[in-house]
């Protein structure tokens, strides 16, 4: 979202009162090693998913927590959204996937060698959850496993 | 919140947010805010250039020697106004609009090699059902969705989401210079279908249960329309610790 004074105030509210973690700490584990020679993978918190896998559903009784797997050569042609929302412009992501999903920019960051090697498999989450307590103690997590056993060690996030 | 949990496992992690004031709340430990519209995480469609501009910057912060590490996007792009433009004379009907527009949208797949169709499983060629289903559940009718994990009114909005991708691609194949807002500004306004679906809307956001209006917000809303879930808060009902 631009800067929230170019927002009418509506909506802007909106931005502020959805419910957002308050932290006053922050994990950090430096990277071993230059990206150049590290595992990358791309999470994206945009409701992707392929096209067959069962859709995101979020209610406000249970927040859809769950996550998909994305095999990283799934092609563009594949991959569904099923976060739809009228809160955002879909048209970017209708017409390049690499607004939201940039599979096509780390392919071509991995040619140059600015990239070691991509993961396998990518992930993806629901968005604007509003409750993320089993995302954050029950599948996040379990993704976080299943990177580390994929080698990967570094984590690109986009949203949408 | 998911960079956090990444993070304390060991991996490190770096993100794009669109929202400053949620990360400072936050604290993940490494943030690019791109001060750009929701959906346009990497700023711009079909520019490779101004996307890898984005992510150099973001991993150029995995070189900081400490956290947490907030930095803005220097390039800022403020969301286009739609011009709002005189209803014209709409088609009748949203079904016969929808065939009319077929030849664009077949276009549009094969120029992409994809589509945003898909979510209901309907093939696009079944369509005119869906209208169909639409307008009776518009009208206060029941209707069913065709697995039982599917309440009839999610059907119905996965139904307008797939719609509408339907129309939104037929019409940046029509008008490749439109934006979105512009795009949507022409659904709402011009089309048959745009109405019959804010019909739709109406009667999810009049159903008094909390999860459809919450529906109908996805569908459409005007930029005065509060958020529904705001009348189900109470000062405890907010939580700011995740929980």
């Amino acid at each position: 979202m631009p800067h929230l004074k170019h927002l009418p105030d509506m909506k802007r509210n909106e931005m502020l009162t959805f419910p957002a973690q308050v932290n006053h700490d922050t994990p950090w584990t430096p990277p071993a090693r230059p990206l150049r020679e590290a595992r990358l993978a791309l999470v994206t918190s945009a409701g992707l998913h392929r096209r067959g896998d069962p859709p995101f559903v979020s209610n406000h009784h249970e927040p859809d927590y769950s996550y998909r797997r994305l095999p990283a050569d799934t092609p563009a042609a594949e991959i569904l959204q099923s976060h739809a929302s009228a809160g955002f412009d879909r048209s970017g992501i209708q017409r390049d996937l690499n607004t939201t999903y940039p599979v096509d920019r780390l392919r071509e960051l991995l040619m140059r060698g600015a990239i070691g090697s991509l993961a396998d498999s990518f992930y993806s989450f629901m968005g604007a959850l509003r409750n993320v307590a089993r995302l954050e103690q029950e599948t996040a997590p379990a993704v976080a496993e299943l990177l580390r056993q994929d080698g990967v060690e570094v984590v690109l996030l986009t949203p949408t | 919140m998911l960079a956090r949990v990444f993070e304390a496992s060991g991996l490190s992690s770096v993100q794009i947010s669109l929202l400053r004031e949620h990360t400072e709340k936050i604290r993940p430990p490494r943030a690019l805010f791109c001060p750009f519209p929701f959906g346009l995480a990497l700023g711009k469609p079909n520019d490779p250039e101004f996307q890898h501009r984005v992510l150099d910057h973001a991993f150029s912060l995995l070189e900081r020697p400490s956290g947490p590490v907030l930095e803005d996007f220097p390039e800022e792009i403020v969301p286009a106004d739609a011009p709002v433009t005189p209803a014209e004379e709409r088609p009748p009907d949203p079904a016969f609009e929808l065939t009319a527009l077929r030849g664009y949208y077949d276009r549009f797949v094969a120029h992409h090699g994809r589509t945003a169709v898909g979510l209901t499983g309907v093939p696009s060629t079944r369509f005119r059902g869906l209208v169909r289903l639409l307008e009776r559940y518009a009208a206060g009718e029941e209707i069913e969705a065709p697995t039982p994990d599917l309440s009839a009114a999610q059907y119905a909005r996965f139904a307008c989401d797939d719609i509408k991708a339907f129309f939104r691609e037929a019409r940046m194949e029509q008008y490749p210079a439109e934006n979105g807002p512009q795009i949507d500004a022409w659904f709402w306004q011009q089309t048959a279908m745009g109405p019959m679906m804010r019909r739709v809307r109406d009667r999810m956001l009049a159903s008094g249960d909390r999860q459809v209006e919450m529906l109908s917000y996805g569908i459409y809303r005007e930029p005065d329309t509060p958020n529904p879930e705001w009348k189900y808060l109470t000062p405890t009902a907010v939580k700011t610790d995740g929980g």
